[in-house]
């Protein structure tokens, strides 16, 4: 690798497509690190094709066109291990390290362990894990258990693993997602060091005043397509979210008419409800036939309140359901109380793929019935049919797996699965993920009419246009703790992002 | 081939086939084990005259009892996603004490219920619960469960064989009724009971959500750590009777432990279609992988071939019919796999009018208040 001779840019991303199936992730998406020591920031709303861009970038995809030069020479990259061989690494989002492993071989893990002819010498790779941490000034004893450190410290220990490989690029996605405001002022002062040696710092962040405080030029996605990208001066606030989220895209969103919640009767309130380590004291209340819409950035706590909120995470707080005092002790409790919980992961946490469509609706109506007795089958579809055809689940017939029906479908059926019981309130996280568009404009159209007829809705989305298109109410949370509530007129998709971010 | 059925658009015609081909289905998780079992039958009948002579014929089937009630027990703990190693030890500790039991005196039948409710007692406390509620590992709580039984039996024992002479014994293990040895009735009560639960109750669709997807059962209220209990009370019961049916045979009860018969039960198992990751298979497979094992145990032997050999050709078979069954699998959720890759999803079906389905949910899904009362409340 040649040495950057700072007119020609670290590294040039340019045209990058890629497509997934039908779906394209990247259109002509183009990044440019101008030089060494440089901090870019990557930025762009869920699905802008970010996460793909970075999968391009270190090596776990391959793109479909475009060229990747590093240093001006173009190169390309087969796997991650090669990436990481020509000196880009990244720290994901989600901490990935070996947690009963110490912190020398973790940061060695792989090739940088001392070998000798009896073995691994410990003290020499300490001695080499230690030149290492004292290269990011982490204080920390190289032989301490990972387990045993704190969430930001895990994070340094993948730093320091990344630059044990010489990096000259390194990837950092949403490091400070997790992080206590003291904690990411540690890991700036990291960059910053960083910065001093050379290292060119790709940054991805959705907090704005983060990516003020510590960018030096910054490339904004939007479908795929990089929208702006320059020098971070060149920016305000106003105009990256406006890259972000499209001009005058708040208006273009289809509303309904505002509809004030039917007398005013209340379904859900929650009064400091908390959850360990996610959830720092939470109130709100959902009127029945109301559509409350949580707003967040991935680790808000978002999901976390909606599994306690049904009794499927231990936690503290006043609960009340429909006026009565309701205490959330089991999954199953929560269900004869009349909540409904559509989870985030419909393969694995909303239906039993393997089982038939039938069986997959009828098990929430069933639960309460004698485990002995015989389902009458007929009877059984009967009791169902008309809740299946209301939500149009296409199918060729209600003794096929689950598992064949195509996406959008098999969320109806998880959806259905919970209406059967006439509930009083609704927890829905993520209702429309890995749907297609089709689909998803029909299972709000559902959605709405079900709050329509008398069921409070609490709906958690990454996706904030689809909160703007179904919520009455919109509430934005930030690392544990309610930050904003919008009504439906005056939400958009600006103020979202920008409260979440920690704006408000 | 059920993906497909998703996309024809003929929902009507592709209806009618499934009617028509659904027994033929049904044998789709063991249909090479299955096809195995005829083509050795057919075979030995050939070669071997006293092969298909109805007295060979019931003793194949009567000395396949113990194996083929273990098995029955075994496919519930496999479909809920786990296995038992400790019916071995269950087995041989209720036989001991069935004999200790008929030596008081007590009337046979009793002793019998009383032997099953034991084994269930046993599968459900000691393993059960621990598996079920703590959420302990599986392999290390029936292991445990095996070696400790294993040393009871052994002090209980000391070592030596008791010869019952109760009628019950010779009742369960070697008369005849209606011209056919009772462990075969037996069998075939075991086996009506066993698909009965499995396919007509709302218990056996619990155990079928459970080993599909832990998290799925429990979101949806079903009661995991009691249906487990339950699954390892169902085995041991299964174990027990197998013990019984074991004293019976031999006409005594004898103090070693048979630590193969779990991991046979559960070969036969998985010969039968049931995958070892839970949530799908069932009994009827099992009977195949049952009549499978003994078919070819008895078929070797009348040949004059080593027994060694039956194992030899077991464990080749188990690992084929195990690969064919992965490469269906990967049929049927290839597209579900493929989805996870794209945002997206191609192949749904296209948005019909969005004001009907609005208009058809305001008349039909009612909340409480709208006095709307479905039969399914209460």
């Amino acid at each position: 690798m040649s040495s950057a001779d700072g007119k020609l840019p670290v590294l040039s991303l340019q045209g990058m497509r890629k497509r997934f199936g039908g779906v394209h992730a990247l259109r002509a998406a183009d990044l440019v690190v101008s030089g060494p020591g440089r901090v870019h920031v990557l930025l762009g709303a869920n699905g802008s094709g970010k996460s793909t861009l970075l999968g391009i970038l270190s090596g776990q995809l391959r793109p479909d066109a475009g060229t990747i030069s590093l240093s001006g020479g173009p190169v390309q990259f087969s796997s991650p291990v090669d990436a990481l061989a020509k000196g880009i690494a990244m720290v994901s989002q989600e901490t990935a390290v070996a947690p009963d492993l110490s912190v020398a071989e973790n940061v060695l893990l792989g090739r940088g362990l001392v070998r000798r002819w009896s073995g691994v010498s410990w003290r020499r790779t300490e001695r080499r894990a230690r030149s290492v941490l004292e290269r990011l000034e982490f204080d920390c004893d190289p032989r301490a258990r990972v387990c045993e450190l704190r969430p930001d410290q895990r994070q340094m220990v993948e730093i320091a693993r990344a630059l044990s490989s010489e990096a000259r690029i390194l990837i950092l996605d949403e490091p400070t997602s997790s992080l206590t405001d003291d904690e990411v002022d540690a890991l700036f002062s990291v960059v910053g060091q960083l910065k001093r040696e050379g290292v060119a710092v790709i940054f991805v962040s959705h907090r704005l005043p983060e990516v003020f405080a510590i960018g030096d030029e910054v490339t904004v996605l939007r479908d795929g397509t990089t929208q702006a990208q320059g020098p971070i001066g060149d920016f305000d606030e106003h105009s990256l979210v406006e890259a972000m989220v499209g001009e005058g895209l708040a208006g273009s969103v289809e509303r309904r008419a505002s509809k004030a919640p039917a007398g005013g009767e209340v379904a859900l309130a929650v009064r400091g409800l908390r959850v360990a380590g996610a959830v720092h004291g939470v109130d709100l209340e959902v009127g029945r036939g109301e559509v409350v819409g949580v707003s967040g950035l991935v680790g808000a706590g978002r999901s976390e309140m909606l599994e306690a909120i049904f009794g499927a995470r231990p936690a503290a707080g006043a609960l009340a359901l429909a006026g009565e005092e309701f205490r959330p002790r089991s999954p199953r409790a929560s269900i004869e109380s009349g909540i409904g919980f559509l989870p985030p992961d419909r393969k694995g946490q909303g239906l039993v793929l393997g089982l038939s469509v039938r069986a997959n609706l009828t098990m929430v109506e069933s639960m309460t019935r004698s485990r002995v007795a015989i389902p009458h089958l007929g009877e059984e579809w009967h009791r169902v049919e008309g809740t299946c055809e209301r939500m149009r689940v296409k199918m060729a017939s209600a003794e096929m797996p689950v598992g064949a029906l195509s996406g959008g479908n098999q969320q109806k059926v998880a959806l259905a699965k919970w209406l059967v019981r006439d509930p009083t309130l609704l927890l829905l996280d993520e209702p429309t993920r890995g749907v297609d568009v089709a689909a998803k404009a029909e299972i709000h159209t559902q959605l709405r009419a079900i709050a329509a007829s008398g069921v409070g809705m609490l709906v958690s989305s990454s996706e904030n246009e689809e909160l703007l298109e179904l919520c009455d109410r919109i509430l934005v949370m930030s690392r544990g703790r309610m930050v904003a509530s919008f009504s439906q007129d005056e939400a958009t998709e600006a103020k979202l992002v920008r409260s979440a971010g920690g704006h408000v | 081939m059920s993906s497909d059925a998703a996309t024809q658009p003929n929902a009507e015609a592709s209806k009618a086939a499934q009617v028509l081909t659904a027994p033929w289905k049904a044998t789709a998780n063991f249909r090479p084990v299955l096809i195995l079992v005829v083509a050795m039958f057919v075979f030995f009948s050939l070669t071997q005259s006293v092969f298909s002579s109805e007295q060979n014929l019931k003793n194949l089937l009567a000395d396949s009892a113990i194996l083929w009630v273990i098995a029955m027990g075994m496919t519930f703990v496999l479909i809920s996603g786990g296995f038992d190693l400790s019916v071995g030890a269950t087995t041989a500790l209720v036989g001991i004490f069935m004999v200790k039991v008929l030596a008081l005196g007590i009337p046979g039948g009793l002793v019998l219920a009383m032997m099953i409710a034991f084994g269930a007692l046993v599968g459900a406390v000691v393993n059960g619960i621990p598996i079920g509620r703590l959420n302990l590992s599986v392999f290390v709580v029936t292991l445990a469960t095996m070696i400790a039984l294993t040393g009871v039996v052994e002090l209980w024992s000391g070592g030596e064989s008791y010869y019952v002479t109760a009628p019950i014994a010779g009742m369960i293990g070697v008369d005849s009724i209606l011209g056919l040895p009772v462990p075969i009735w037996i069998m075939g009560a075991v086996f009506l009971f066993s698909f009965y639960v499995q396919r007509l109750t709302y218990f056996g669709r619990d155990v079928y959500a459970i080993g599909g997807s832990p998290a799925a059962a429990r979101l949806s209220g079903i009661r995991v750590p009691r249906t487990l209990a339950l699954v390892y009370g169902l085995m041991g019961a299964c174990a027990a009777l197998a013990g019984a049916i074991a004293v019976g045979r031999v006409g005594a009860a004898t103090p070693t432990v048979d630590s193969t018969i779990a991991l046979q039960a559960i070969a036969a198992v998985l010969l039968g279609g049931t995958a070892l990751t839970g949530g799908s298979g069932g009994v009827g497979g099992t009977a195949v992988g049952v009549l499978f094992i003994a078919i070819l145990q008895n078929g070797l032997s009348l040949s004059g071939v080593s027994s060694d050999w039956q194992n030899v050709v077991t464990g080749v078979i188990l690992l084929l019919a195990v690969l064919s069954d992965r490469f269906q699998l990967s049929d049927v959720f290839s597209r579900s796999s493929e989805e996870d890759d794209g945002p997206g999803d191609r192949d749904a079906p296209p948005l019909e009018t969005a004001g009907a389905g609005a208009a058809g949910m305001l008349d039909g899904i009612g909340g409480p208040s709208a006095g709307h009362k479905t039969p399914l409340d209460g």
